[in-house]
């Protein structure tokens, strides 16, 4: 440490003090994303032994973003696995018209919807919108930051989105038994 | 704006994340258009029911420790990360990692040479500038909840522009900001409320150096210090660590 450096406040540089701290969102985003705990924990850990492995190439202080690219790599990769086949990566149309609700899009109480019901919901529709949505609600993360972990465009980030909360809706049609829209 | 162009980006505008322009077009047309408002009431209701009631699910205990025992050499002697290279570099960034936390222990209370004294008088002026803010009639010279209006009667006075959220649905409205006097130079501070209580946010450009980071309570205020974007924040606040802590986190976010 060379005597300027003396007067910047040391920031955390640690890959502990880097990526421990989101050692929550990344269990979050692994346990939508497969469902289970136990694959949840391991993927995690898996991913954060990558991390470290790759903290060399870290650059930056925005250690959230950079882990949950490995750890949703590494759980969608475990859902390959699973699946014994490709997942299929949705094919962007929604911004040319097919995003739009549809008329009866406000058919739904969003009020009276209760939380073990939206989880259900939430379960059947394909991971990559899962996704989207956990790491916008839940994380609280921006349209730039889901760009940057998916790696997809900003403007796909929020026609994904649109997609997601549309099957959402219906799925959770279905489930109150109001039928697919 | 017609529903055509409306429709397909209501869900960005539900998620703040339209520029200006597009936004006030959007809430142009929002007033007219029942149609539309109907639709984006009901994405507001949606993404307030996800927010609510979607659980996040917390790393458990044994997880924490077993990536902990997996990434410390000492623990993991055959490990496969534990090449002699890496656990040279690994064991120069524990080291990294004690001077940091020794710097932050430095600056949080132990009289360190210039980097203390300036951390503590930043402190102190934070705090003071944050209850004369309390004192009636010297809270704001903006006063607002929309954002759309604190921004910009910053510009011409400042010469950069402060990251202004909108947190009211999580319990932090807005109320104004107004120009203060921190470090020896103007910064903008921002007032959000919580409930009676209220949090001034100073904000100033990291051009004239970083802010000294510290956080803690000092005369029964909380203060916290933080570097983002080329932008020093201080949040000061009477509300409790937690509430805070919720603040910063949702106002960082929110502001990337």
């Amino acid at each position: 440490m060379n005597s300027m450096e003396a007067f910047v406040p040391a920031e955390p540089r640690t890959f502990e003090q880097l990526m421990l701290p989101h050692l929550d969102a990344a269990y979050n985003l692994a346990c939508w994303l497969l469902h289970d705990p136990h694959d949840a924990e391991d993927a995690v850990q898996d991913a954060f032994l990558r991390a470290h492995r790759a903290f060399d190439r870290f650059r930056g202080n925005d250690g959230r973003a950079w882990l949950l690219v490995i750890v949703r790599n590494t759980c969608f990769s475990a859902l390959r696995k699973k699946r014994r086949e490709p997942v299929a990566v949705p094919f962007e149309d929604e911004l040319y018209g097919s995003s739009e609700d549809p008329a009866e899009a406000n058919a739904l109480a969003w009020q009276e919807i209760k939380g073990d019901l939206l989880r259900r919901a939430l379960e059947r529709i394909p991971a990559e919108f899962r996704e989207v949505i956990i790491l916008h609600e839940i994380e609280g993360l921006a349209y730039r930051e889901i760009a940057e972990i998916v790696d997809i465009p900003i403007g796909t980030v929020m026609s994904r989105l649109a997609r997601a909360r549309r099957k959402l809706q219906n799925e959770l049609l279905t489930l109150t038994g109001k039928g697919s829209l | 704006m017609n529903c055509e162009n409306v429709r397909p980006i209501l869900g960005a505008h539900a998620d703040k994340e339209l520029d200006l322009v597009r936004q006030m077009e959007l809430e142009a047309h929002l007033q007219t258009c029942s149609e539309c408002a109907q639709r984006a009431q009901a994405l507001a209701a949606s993404r307030q029911a996800l927010r609510n009631s979607l659980p996040r699910f917390a790393a458990p205990v044994q997880l924490r420790q077993r990536i902990l025992s997996s990434l410390r050499p000492e623990a993991t002697p055959a490990g496969p990360i534990v090449s002699g290279r890496r656990s040279t570099s690994w064991s120069w960034r524990n080291l990294g990692g004690m001077a940091a936390s020794l710097a932050a222990a430095l600056v949080l209370g132990y009289s360190w040479g210039n980097r203390h004294a300036r951390a503590d008088s930043l402190w102190n002026e934070a705090i003071g500038d944050h209850v004369r803010s309390l004192q009636v009639g010297h809270l704001m010279d903006v006063v607002s909840t929309d954002q759309h209006t604190v921004k910009p009667w910053f510009i011409g006075k400042l010469d950069f522009s402060p990251p202004v959220a909108d947190l009211a649905d999580l319990g932090f409205p807005l109320a104004g900001g107004r120009l203060e006097r921190l470090g020896g130079q103007t910064v903008a501070a921002l007032i959000f409320h919580r409930r009676l209580h209220s949090i001034n946010l100073f904000v100033w450009p990291t051009a004239q150096g970083l802010v000294p980071t510290f956080r803690g309570v000092r005369n029964g205020f909380r203060a916290e210090s933080w570097s983002q974007d080329g932008l020093n924040f201080i949040a000061v606040s009477e509300i409790p660590e937690s509430e805070l802590e919720q603040f910063i986190r949702a106002y960082r976010d929110r502001t990337k």
